[in-house]
């Protein structure tokens, strides 16, 4: 009888524990956010315990995930039902991600939020998709431009190129006068595409028409396909190991002397600083016979929770990483640039100059077009055919025609 | 009465020993392969799912038309024998010197080990590193003896990629065959070479009619192994040459895989993942033939 009693007090008091504690404290929400950050020791904890400390009911469960898994961990993920609820997401995922139903529509939350104004138009114009439907939550402003040797530059005289025709006379200059440099390094393998895109998007190749055929084949397009081609076939103004070279090949030849010119954004200035000193700078890429084009290599937020609850933890995480403040302590952790017009002024200190070079290349940024196709296109047939052109495999109409057909079929 | 119990029970105690490694199998194995044998006859783009659809043989009929498809099973052949004929070759000879006794064989014969306990994604980069086009030891070491003029870039010439990719799983693979090949010579009696010798019979006459012989056996078994292993790895093509340039070091594994993941394109992965099960079948049909015929011979 006495054993009976002491279970029930314990199970009394265990009961009103439970309850008391329930109508103090409010339920704790966990929002799942995938990143990337190409330095592997950078460390998103400030930014987390900041937000935390503002929004005690949320927990931020933050994950690193290499790049180079990414894009088929995400779709993976969501195809198999089980999301993160938020993620950092590139552009050219974004017609995958639609198809899938995955995007949480930003809108509602945007006309609410009081901080739309702080941020570029042209990112909003950029990261809109083509239905109008704004789902992804700017975050950082990533725009390639031309790293440069200053001092091989001064050595030869040779002043900054404006058009396609000057660069590769540049280049042609710097290889043929410099001992084991090359004037150009060309990124002909996966991610290529961005510096592709400089010469040929600028010259007159498009995707699609206006009616949306695609005319990546057309005799603008392969003449320009061509050009490019031969800087490295015909010209030699990169390395021979082009075909191969991806991004770590491409920042090491320049870092090594082997190249004086690549594309690259704000993400290396500070690592090529350190190597070159003053003796390294940037230019705005130069102009194809259209005009010039640039690649925005973006990178946003988005939300990609089902439940409710979770999906408005997750806007005020996203929405807390737009924000002023706190955007540029994301890019000092990410080395990008900050979305926010109110931090425009912040100073780069030695790295000054590469933040204006981005800054006077944003009226040239584009993006890849929002088709679903657009992802494996980058992924592998680009890569393939590129490289067999480079070979001399194929020529620049069948590269075009191969990369047309990735469309039409 | 009691013995039958017993009996009973002694016949089933080994399958329920079995029990779990069968029902392992069946979960990791043999229910994903029947999975991905129905993926292959559908239309399965991941991103897409309004369009998953039951579509019969077209993917079948889509890789025979497929020119990557074309290339990536001419390169899994080439892939194959060539490096299972590198492996034989390398590891036999090795074989053949560690049988020999001289100083510090017990210490050889751990060492050659190394490539074969090494991770491929470590063989894989330690080859690239070697082979590289601008800063490649092996470049390096070549311009040096005065056999090349100038730095060669390996992995980015379709001409060499997949060539490149092979020695790299040579290097690795040989020490398997070495240490397979060596127990089978040492399980030949001396006494043969011995009557060998009395009857005059020289270096080569000993290796082809005794040596060869009666390692024939424990050599086609490894060749099989061998075989199916090669067939399957993509890890080091991957990680070398990611298929490139172009399509010239794709095989069918590393094909399906880029299809799956790069591409997304699930049901026609699992279609290039059928045709190199069909591949691998024919193979190991045949060897097993062979191996009746060679028992019906004895």
């Amino acid at each position: 009888m006495k054993r009976v009693f002491i279970v029930g007090v314990v199970l009394l008091i265990g009961i009103g524990l439970l309850f008391a504690g329930g109508a103090r404290e409010e339920p704790v929400r966990t929002v799942e956010f995938w990143y990337h950050l190409d330095d592997p020791e950078a460390r998103l904890d400030p930014l987390i315990e900041e937000f935390e400390a503002q929004n005690p009911d949320i927990r931020i469960d933050a994950q690193h995930v290499p790049w180079d898994a990414y894009h088929e961990r995400l779709i993976t993920a969501v195809a198999a039902g089980n999301p993160p609820d938020a993620a950092q997401v590139k552009l050219w995922w974004q017609p995958q991600l639609v198809e899938l139903d995955a995007l949480q529509p930003l809108d509602e939350y945007l006309a609410g939020w009081n901080g739309v104004d702080d941020v570029f138009d042209r990112i909003w114009e950029l990261t809109r998709y083509e239905d109008g439907t704004q789902y992804y939550m700017p975050l950082q402003m990533v725009i390639l431009y031309m790293y440069y040797r200053v001092d091989v530059f001064d050595e030869l005289g040779l002043e900054i190129p404006e058009t396609r025709e000057e660069f590769l006379d540049v280049a042609a200059t710097i290889t043929e006068e410099i001992d084991d440099m090359y004037g150009f390094g060309i990124r002909g393998a996966r991610g290529g595409h961005d510096y592709w895109g400089t010469f040929v998007l600028s010259s007159g190749a498009e995707f699609f028409d206006a009616d949306g055929n695609v005319v990546l084949d057309s005799s603008e397009a392969i003449e320009a396909n061509q050009w490019y081609i031969e800087m490295y076939r015909e010209h030699g103004v990169s390395p021979p190991t082009t075909p191969a070279d991806g991004f770590v090949e491409v920042i090491d030849n320049m870092l090594t002397g082997r190249t004086a010119m690549t594309i690259h954004h704000i993400g290396s200035a500070r690592q090529m600083h350190d190597q070159f000193g003053d003796d390294i700078s940037a230019f705005v890429v130069p102009a194809g016979t259209e005009g010039r084009w640039t690649s925005f290599g973006d990178e946003q937020t988005a939300i990609l929770a089902t439940d409710p609850d979770v999906q408005d933890a997750a806007w005020e995480w996203i929405s807390f990483l737009a924000t002023a403040e706190y955007n540029q302590m994301w890019n000092d952790i990410s080395g990008q640039v900050s979305i926010n017009i109110s931090n425009e002024d912040v100073d780069y200190g030695e790295i000054q100059r590469f933040l204006e070079v981005t800054t006077a290349s944003a009226d040239y940024a584009g993006v890849l077009p929002a088709h679903p196709e657009i992802a494996s296109f980058v992924e592998s047939t680009w890569p393939a055919e590129m490289q067999r052109a480079f070979e001399g495999e194929i020529t620049s109409e069948q590269m075009m025609r191969n990369l047309a057909d990735h469309f039409r079929d | 009465m009691r013995s039958v119990t017993i009996k009973r029970k002694h016949d089933l105690y080994p399958y329920a020993l079995l029990t779990p490694a069968v029902a392992g199998a069946v979960a990791i194995i043999f229910i994903p392969m029947l999975f991905s044998f129905v993926l292959s006859f559908m239309n399965y783009v991941l991103h897409r799912p309004q369009d998953h659809a039951f579509v019969f043989l077209d993917n079948y009929r889509r890789a025979l038309g497929d020119g990557v498809f074309r290339i990536a099973l001419r390169n899994t052949f080439i892939w194959i024998v060539g490096v299972i004929g590198l492996q034989v070759s390398l590891g036999f000879v090795t074989a053949l010197f560690l049988n020999r006794r001289f100083a510090w064989r017990g210490l050889a014969r751990a060492l050659i080990l190394i490539p074969w306990v090494t991770p491929s994604v470590i063989t894989a980069l330690m080859w690239r590193f070697m082979l590289d086009g601008n800063t490649g030891i092996i470049n390096d070491l070549l311009v040096r003896v005065g056999i090349l003029q100038e730095y060669v870039p390996w992995l980015a010439m379709s001409s060499t990629a997949l060539p490149a990719v092979m020695v790299a799983l040579m290097w690795q693979g040989f020490p398997f065959f070495a240490v397979m090949i060596l127990a089978g010579l040492q399980a030949i009696p001396t006494e043969l070479y011995e009557v060998a010798d009395v009857d005059g019979a020289k270096t080569y006459q000993k290796f082809f009619r005794i040596t060869l012989p009666l390692v024939m056996p424990v050599l086609l078994t490894t060749i099989l192994l061998r075989t199916i292993w090669v067939a399957n790895s993509l890890d080091i093509i991957f990680i070398m040459t990611g298929g490139g340039p172009g399509y010239s070091s794709y095989t069918l594994p590393l094909y399906s895989y880029i299809r799956a993941y790069r591409g997304l394109d699930f049901g026609y992965a699992a279609t290039i993942a059928v045709y190199l099960t069909i591949l691998l079948i024919a193979l190991i049909t045949g060897y097993v033939v062979k191996v009746l015929k060679s028992e019906d011979m004895y």
